[in-house]
């Protein structure tokens, strides 16, 4: 670059939130942002989310198991799947997850995540407050998780952006909208909204030139424009800071797309033994991008297994055997993602977290004491296949795991009912709670907040949020 | 974190209130009294309660209360307070009214058990302040409008003839500022192209007005581009969908939960209809045109009571109407304005079809309040009133002449929009201090005088010299002694970005959000629009779009992000909506000028710029482009352009 060096100067001293922070309007630390921030356990956080509603008892948390027959009545259903041993003695899990059992021992099972109560079900909302931490409708734009992460503590490295969001498709998709509304960074700004990965196997278009652009083209393209804006009159003008946000922004582009971190993106060159470990799909090769883009320095990275409303994990109907799949398309690239990570000595400053918006029963829908209205066919015998499984929304528990930085190893927390309802029965752990141990971890105390709109706006729901003593290594 | 300086307490937290007040209650982790909070706790009750008669330069009774060591001091009747001692301290003895004819405050209602308690915890804990931290009474402003005379005309001056002008004069006198001669013609006319109508001017129109030799061309321009109904419409849309949370897709729509009002708004701009008319249709809509807004976002299940369809309407009406914020309000008694749970319920029951249950922090109060206006004074809500009677009655009373708040908050948000900061800061805080009290009146009034005619206040703004003046580049918009010394350098929008790419490529938008009545084209006079297709504030937001700041539009949202950012240049520079737009562009423009590379070139700078380029550029777009020019050489030329300042910004 050959800006003069006055400007150079100023462009690498100022960040994004100085530039907007001179814009009225914009949100401000308070001022009575007393609480010291904790001290980091980790300085990347990756989020395995898996969107559509995971049913703990044919995961993490397994019941007893009643194989399928024509005629059995519904309420005999609580685990479609036998459990298995781990290699922790007394955490037991779902037949299909043999590789997460043999990593078991490297982090914290938590049994007992309680959703809100919004007293009807909607993916999206519950999404929406899970990602957030606030139930819509919200009266500002509520900042994603990782838009938080991103704005407490900036870009872990300055050629990988902060905050990535890989796998969640909006093309095609009857909730794009709904998703949209909670996968952004709110009123904290694009500055620090997702860099959005739609697909793992396309990530390096969007850290390349332009399809059909050659890297030599793209070059004199950056030289031109380096050129004509030196030549063009107005440059010649005073300056200013819309000015010098253009420019520092242009420059943190080059520095991205022109960065060997960028190689990161680029699955084609992961060694094939290597790679043949993730690929069990989209989701697998997310996490394979996951820990590519960990060990080059990102910050927040989401792997989702892709929320489609009726795909995935959103199982109204063959519950049983869509989970099969659903099984093989986590279980090993989450166990080698682990492994890897320790491998390479990052696991002890890298959290991952697994979690789901809520989870499933065959017959409960919503919480045991507060139904709501249906939205399964679901006979109370069942003569099909396709009826065996777990086809409704239960909010009053669900599974969260939680590996690395700052989390103790080989925990089991939380305990659930061994029959219907298979609800939590000790230490529940809200949403609120949970963010608050991970922002904890991530070194952002729960009452981290901005004044937007005259008003501080909290980390954690009103600030409130604690995190789970039990559960800190 | 500190901030020096006269702060307001800008402290809210839901939940806590509870708390308030209670300190031995919510000590079940600590056993020792637990630390009063001075800014959540103590801050609000002293400025709702005691600023007003006794900070900013009013002392009753001797006593200012500015900051701790005023406090100290105390006034007529000797020290306010004794440090540790909450019982031996006049403050508790006048606040708990031990002495019936003596009790404060004077006016308003008297403190309760719980905020007594809390000051007295405080003290006793040793009446802790921030440095530096100065206390003032939460700012309100009046509701009333105010006529404000004109200064007389300087002899001779023809510019500032202009009332904006006449009322500048002794403010820039004030502040020894000689105001330098206006912009260009050139400059003018794209801030007003942009402006007014969203698009850039072409080199030909630019040309022509600059060979203009009308003594009162730019008041001509600005009739003109006013009149292209059209185009003026849909560039304002933007403005309104955002402010009235309009979309053409989004979350809600999906089972009904909302509803689009982007009929009723494009015929409503494109026939200027009156603002106050616009107002009403939008509070008590007439029929299901305009019902959207109100309506707010209805999802399904359980809603926190503070956001509640009745509520998000009273919210929204206050806050896009008025530059009131009852968010805080919603939900209990406002730490940071006057406004109470109440005043929020009450104007939330207006939009309600049967009572309200007043929840604070979400929890049932088993009470109700009568629909109100914010503002009793201006007029009653009749509590017996049909539902639709009651909105019509709402909305006769937030349009009335009497409302002065109405109309100054829009011609606020009007001046904000042209000059890039308004006359009040934020411009959704309308109680707070303008930086010119007798403008905004005046503005006002004007709007008013002129039966809403929010066309008629643009072109007074753009007429005049303020708007005419050189940009400034900002150093701290919100900084309290701001000083106007010209219109903030603005960085164009989403929208006006594409639309100008679409410009210079001949490749508009798909047919995928609004389709606007087919109109015969304007008469003679107005600027020729006849090449622009279908324009970016008409279509779904795409990637680019919304990089761009095209916000979500589930809230009100009424200023975009006045700064580029890394994600947005990144989707300029590798994003495939440009991409493709500029390919197919730069196609279409090689084949119109199959001539040597130096005319197309031209024809680009022209296009993208509104000038030729100088030798040097001349020389390094030859580079660029090839010989002959290429299509990717043509569109790399293009894409380099739009990445300039010069482009980018409006000076």
């Amino acid at each position: 670059m050959t800006y003069p060096t006055s400007r150079r100067d100023f462009l690498k001293t100022a960040s994004a939130a100085t530039l907007a922070a001179l814009a009225s309007g914009a949100p401000r630390l308070s001022f009575a942002a007393a609480d010291k921030a904790p001290a980091a356990k980790a300085d990347t956080l990756i989020l395995l989310w898996m969107g559509g509603g995971m049913a703990h008892t044919e995961t993490f948390d397994p019941k007893r198991f009643v194989e399928f027959r024509k005629g059995m009545s519904a309420k005999e259903v609580l685990s479609t799947f036998p459990s298995i041993d781990t290699v922790v003695d007394n955490i037991k899990i779902s037949k299909g997850l043999e590789n997460v059992a043999k990593v078991m021992d490297r982090g914290t099972l938590i049994r007992t995540q309680v959703g809100a109560d919004l007293g009807k079900i909607l993916h999206s909302r519950h999404q929406f407050h899970w990602h957030t931490g606030y139930e819509p409708p919200v009266t500002v734009a509520a900042p994603h998780l990782g838009a938080w992460i991103a704005r407490a503590r900036g870009a872990n490295n300055p050629a990988i952006p902060a905050f990535i969001d890989i796998n969640q498709p909006y093309e095609g998709n009857g909730e794009a909208e709904e998703i949209k509304a909670f996968q952004t960074g709110g009123f904290l700004g694009s500055e620090f909204g997702p860099f959005r990965v739609p697909r793992p196997d396309q990530a390096m278009a969007s850290v390349r030139p332009p399809a059909g652009m050659s890297v030599e083209r793209f070059r004199k393209r950056q030289e031109a424009y380096h050129k004509l804006l030196l030549e063009s009159p107005a440059v010649r003008n005073g300056s200013d800071y819309q000015r010098e946000s253009l420019l520092r922004s242009i420059e943190n582009t080059n520095r991205l797309l022109n960065s060997p971190a960028a190689a990161a993106f680029d699955l084609a060159k992961e060694p094939k033994e290597s790679y043949d470990k993730y690929n069990t799909g989209h989701f697998g090769r997310g996490c394979l991008l996951a820990r590519r883009l960990t060990e080059a320095g990102a910050r927040f990275i989401e792997v989702t297994s892709e929320y489609v409303p009726f795909f995935g994990w959103d199982t109204h109907d063959n519950g049983h055997t869509r989970l099969v799949e659903m099984k093989r398309q986590i279980d090993a690239p989450i166990a080698q993602l682990v492994l890897d990570l320790e491998a390479r000595g990052l696991l002890d400053r890298t959290l991952i977290v697994l979690a789901s918006e809520f989870s499933r029963d065959v017959l409960v829908e919503g919480k045991p004491d507060v139904l709501v209205p249906g939205q399964v066919d679901q006979p109370d015998v069942i003569q099909e296949l396709k009826y065996f499984g777990m086809h409704r929304h239960f909010t009053s528990a669900g599974s969260v795991l939680m590996f690395g930085g700052g989390v103790k190893k080989g925990l089991l927390y939380g305990r659930t009912a061994d029959e219907r309802p298979c609800t939590t029965i000790e230490n529940p752990v809200s949403i609120t709670d949970l963010h608050a141990t991970i922002y904890q971890l991530m070194g952002i105390s729960p009452r981290y907040q901005l004044e937007i709109e005259q008003r501080p706006f909290y980390v954690t729901k009103d600030g409130k949020g604690k995190p789970i003593a039990a559960i800190l290594s | 974190m500190s901030r020096r300086g006269s702060l307001k307490p800008t402290l809210l937290l839901c939940g806590l209130l509870f708390g308030l007040g209670t300190p031995a209650a919510s000590g079940a982790e600590s056993p020792a009294a637990p630390q009063v909070d001075f800014h959540r706790e103590v801050l609000p009750i002293l400025s709702r309660h005691c600023a007003r008669c006794h900070t900013s330069g009013k002392h009753e009774g001797g006593l200012a209360i500015d900051n701790r060591q005023k406090l100290l001091a105390g006034g007529d009747s000797g020290p306010a307070l004794v440090v540790g001692k909450s019982d031996k301290s006049l403050l508790i003895g006048l606040v708990s009214g031990r002495d019936p004819e003596k009790v404060m405050p004077a006016e308003g209602r008297k403190l309760t058990a719980d905020e007594i308690g809390t000051l007295r915890s405080w003290i006793d804990q040793g009446a802790p302040w921030e440095e530096g931290l100065s206390l003032s009474a939460f700012p309100t402003a009046s509701w009333e409008p105010r006529r404000v005379e004109l200064p007389p005309a300087p002899a001779g001056a023809a510019v500032a003839s202009n009332p904006i002008d006449r009322l500048l004069a002794p403010y820039f006198a004030h502040h020894k500022i000689a105001p330098p001669a206006v912009v260009s013609d050139r400059v003018f006319a794209r801030r007003a192209y942009l402006d007014l109508v969203g698009l850039m001017p072409s080199h030909v129109e630019i040309e022509a007005f600059e060979k203009d030799s009308q003594a009162d061309k730019r008041r001509a321009l600005v009739q003109r581009l006013l009149a292209s109904r059209e185009q003026y419409a849909i560039h304002w849309m933007s403005f309104w969908n955002d402010a009235l949370r309009n979309d053409y897709k989004g979350p809600g729509y999906i089972d009904g939960g909302r509803k689009q009002i982007t009929g009723w708004l494009y015929k409503a701009l494109a026939e200027n209809k009156p603002f106050d008319q616009f107002v009403r249709e939008l509070v008590a809509p007439p029929n299901d045109e305009s019902a959207g807004f109100v309506k707010g976002i209805v999802w399904r299940g359980v809603v926190n009571a503070s956001q509640r369809p009745e509520m998000q309407a009273a919210q929204h009406v206050s806050q896009v109407f008025l530059g009131i914020n009852l968010k805080c309000a919603s939900c209990h008694d406002s730490f940071v304005s006057e406004w109470k749970l109440d005043d929020a319920y009450a104007l939330a029951s207006v939009f309600a079809d049967k009572p309200l249950e007043v929840h604070r922090c979400d929890a049932p109060l088993k009470r109700t309040v009568e629909p109100r206006f914010l503002s009793a004074k201006l007029g009653k809500v009749d509590p017996k009133a049909s539902l639709p009677e009651r909105r019509k009655q709402v909305a006769e009373i937030l349009t009335s002449p009497q409302d002065g708040r109405l109309a100054r908050t829009i011609v606020n948000r009007l001046w904000a929009r042209l000059l890039g900061r308004g006359l009040v800061e934020p411009v959704d805080s309308m109680d707070n201090p303008p930086w010119n009290a007798e403008l905004l009146d005046f503005l006002a009034t004007d709007l008013v005088d002129h039966k809403y005619d929010l066309q008629h206040t643009l072109e007074l703004i753009l007429t005049s010299q303020a708007y005419q003046l050189p940009s400034v580049g900002a150093t701290s918009a919100t900084e309290k002694d701001f000083v106007f010394r010209g219109p903030l350098v603005k960085r164009v929008s989403a929208e006006q970005f594409i639309d100008a790419v679409s410009t210079i490529t001949g490749v508009w938008q798909p047919a995928n959000g609004f389709k606007p009545p087919k109109k015969k084209a304007a008469a003679g006079a107005a600027p020729d629009f006849s090449a622009v297709g279908i324009r970016s504030a008409l279509a779904i937001g795409d990637p680019l779009a919304r990089a761009l700041g095209r916000p979500n539009r589930e809230q009100v949202i009424t200023s975009r992000e006045p700064v580029a950012t890394t994600l947005q240049v990144l989707e300029l520079t590798n994003g495939t909506t440009l991409d493709k737009m500029l390919k197919q562009g730069a196609e279409r423009r090689l084949k119109e000028s199959p001539g040597p590379a130096e005319g197309l070139i031209e024809a680009v700078y022209l296009r993208a710029l509104m000038r030729r380029p100088e030798p040097k550029e001349l020389e390094t777009a030859r580079g660029l482009v090839g010989t002959p020019a290429t299509p990717d050489g043509v569109q790399d030329l293009m894409w380099t352009l739009m990445m300039l300042p010069e482009f980018q910004l409006i000076e």
